[in-house]
């Protein structure tokens, strides 16, 4: 089992080792750094702008491959990934915003698994009844509506129930209030900014959990086995929660895994529509202002959550498959 | 088929002759009150209320997109500084302005077009790449299939949101850029599924006496391959106009897809974003259209995977 993830991680590494150099190429064909220095009053020459970004190892004078080889060398050596074309560095940022990222990502996954195989096991078992219809018709919208709909909307709902308040119930900006102080105020102060991401979350993930668990408890419903618990004198509840479930659950927990990680830097339009610092925001920071460096340790996160995923699906898929075997 | 889909002319001529060569149950069933495989789907489309629902909203948006614009004088780069923000109905503006004081009801009629020409044009290209992609790698086997699946499992590991997102931005928003590089990112997981759909198809007699009779590996793919999986292929371009109007909404919305002066729903959503509480319109209206576009999508895909799947149960009987 262990030789069996560790030659899995071996491939995924060298995979996630060839997309960062990569994009690392394309982040210098089609970004521009200088571009952080044309507005600046007094106006800068040429030579004294390429003087600042050689000081960020960005300078365009400088042959790519002897930028390449400064950049990689720095994260094989110090674990550095190098600095904004305004300096300021990537490592200090990337490691605030996982934590900021992660708060957000890790309640919504959770809410929208337990909603989404709730809801479709409630279904499966009621399967063309007004409960099954009523709520296939609302998951359908809901994994149709665009994220950016869906978090516009929340903040138009909590912008209308704050005015008929009459105060600010649910905040709609920022990861916490500025004027809290204290562990305990923080920590209610986060919670209550926490709230309104994660609903506009959970309502664009949930549904396609809810879809699939309801389809493949369908597959499974009428199957031999589950039909035998039922005639061994179990309830019809009973025979599907233990035997139906338990078959029918392993390739949405292989979605999940998978989308997880996805949700780290996926999270783009909720983040910036929320104004939380997370990866997302990053994301797209680090594109508008031309920061190579920064968009390439985006890229070499995104690839290391998908890897990780990929390695936690393998796992749950052993953990509850009893079929499967692996030496 | 052509009733169902409007707008795929030439791909669904390529099924229609692949799905009349399956030999349907139904069909073959009763001698005497044989109905075309055609007027079967489209009965067991009908029957499906949704579906139907998806359609008649399909049909209306792509209307709208083409005639609306003859609603109004106003073009949609047009800005009229006399009337800036003005809430619906005022000054001849049919659904008010934005903040420029471009009417809101010219750009969203192009908006529309916009976002629904991108969704069709990617969906049909990624759904011929992955169809040929998925096939070619099922018909050879081995060493070549091999070969394939690495290339699509290397083309999943790279962020492709991100790359898409850079030669966006470094091409101003020009919709035929995001068109090329969305189609380029969008076929793999599709054309995987494809191909292990088609690896049982490698197998079967019509295929093996294709090979064995000297035909072209070219020909037998396209001739007996892809037309064997145009259910599925029509499904998943279906659904794919769903997914792209979803990613080029993304996109738009945190400014790497579609740019001034072009406009599309995703641009349109991030203009409404800073006025929600003073000029609701601008986010409603677009916001409305968004998700009647892709829910219409999605209907109609599920009808359409339920009217075509012979196993299926949902659509009543045959």
């Amino acid at each position: 089992m262990l030789r069996y993830i560790a030659r899995k991680a071996v491939g995924w590494f060298l995979m996630i080792v060839v997309a960062t150099n990569l994009t690392y190429f394309l982040a210098n064909a089609f970004l521009k750094p200088a571009s952080n220095y044309t507005a600046l009053r007094p106006p800068r020459t040429p030579a004294e702008i390429n003087h600042s970004l050689s000081l960020y190892n960005l300078n365009p004078n400088k042959p790519i491959m002897d930028r390449w080889w400064d950049w990689i060398t720095g994260i094989v050596a110090h674990w550095d990934w190098g600095q904004s074309p305004t300096g300021g560095s990537v490592n200090g940022q990337v490691s605030y915003r996982i934590i900021v990222s992660g708060e957000l990502v890790i309640a919504s996954t959770i809410l929208s698994v337990v909603i989404g195989i709730g809801l479709g096991v409630y279904t499966a078992s009621r399967q063309y009844k007004a409960g099954d219809r009523v709520w296939q018709g609302i998951s359908v919208i809901s994994f149709n509506t665009p994220s950016a709909v869906a978090s516009l909307g929340v903040v138009a709902l909590a912008i209308a129930l704050n005015q008929r308040l009459g105060s600010t119930l649910l905040p709609v900006a920022g990861a916490q209030s500025p004027d809290s102080s204290g562990f305990l105020d923080v920590l209610g102060s986060r919670a209550v900014h926490a709230i309104l991401p994660t609903i506009s979350l959970t309502f664009i993930s949930y549904a396609s959990y809810h879809l699939l668990q309801r389809s493949l408890l369908l597959d499974n419903i009428n199957s031999d086995y589950v039909r035998t618990a039922r005639s061994k004198g179990l309830t019809r509840k009973q025979a599907i929660y233990r035997h139906g479930l338990r078959t029918s659950i392993i390739p949405v927990a292989t979605q999940v895994a998978f989308a997880m990680p996805a949700l780290f830097t996926g999270a783009v339009i909720t983040e910036t529509v929320f104004a939380w610092h997370g990866m997302g925001e990053y994301f797209t920071k680090t594109i508008s202002t031309n920061d190579v460096h920064g968009v390439v340790a985006v890229a070499a996160f995104g690839a290391l959550m998908t890897a990780v995923g990929a390695i936690l699906s393998d796992l749950v898929i052993v953990a509850l498959d009893p079929r499967i075997r692996v030496s | 088929m052509a009733i169902n889909m409007p707008g795929v002319g030439p791909d669904a001529e390529a099924v229609r002759t692949g799905d009349a060569a399956t030999p349907d149950p139904a069909k073959t069933g009763a001698a005497g009150k044989r109905i075309s495989p055609f007027k079967l789907y489209a009965r067991r489309f009908a029957r499906n209320k949704g579906a139907l629902i998806g359609m008649v909203l399909f049909v209306l948006l792509v209307l709208f997109a083409a005639f609306g614009r003859f609603l109004t004088h106003w073009d949609y780069t047009e800005a009229d500084f006399a009337a800036l923000t003005v809430s619906p109905g005022t000054g001849g503006h049919l659904l008010g302005t934005n903040t420029a004081g471009n009417d809101v009801y010219a750009q969203l009629v192009h908006g529309l077009g916009r976002s629904m020409i991108i969704a069709v044009v990617v969906s049909l290209l990624t759904t011929a790449i992955a169809g040929l992609f998925g096939t070619t790698a099922a018909y050879f086997g081995g060493k070549v299939e091999q070969v394939m699946l690495g290339v699509v499992h290397f083309l999943l590991v790279l962020p492709s949101f991100l790359i898409i997102a850079l030669v966006g931005t470094h091409y101003r928003g020009d919709w035929k850029v995001l068109v090329v590089v969305l189609t380029i990112f969008g076929w793999m997981l599709t054309a995987r599924v494809i191909w292990s759909l088609a690896t049982s198809l490698r197998e079967r007699e019509y295929v093996m006496a294709a090979r064995f009779m000297g035909v072209s590996p070219m020909r037998t793919i396209v001739r007996h391959l892809v037309p064997n999986i145009g259910s599925l292929l029509i499904v998943t371009f279906t659904l794919g106009v769903a997914s792209t109007v979803q990613s080029e909404t993304a996109l738009s919305f945190i400014g790497f897809g579609v740019k001034q002066p072009d406009i599309s729903l995703g641009a349109m959503l991030a203009d409404g974003q800073g006025t929600l509480s003073t000029a609701p319109w601008l986010f409603y209206l677009p916001a409305a259209l968004v998700v009647l576009l892709t829910v219409a999508m999605a209907l109609i895909g599920d009808g359409l995977r339920d009217a075509l799947d012979p196993t299926s149960q949902s659509g009543g009987r045959a």
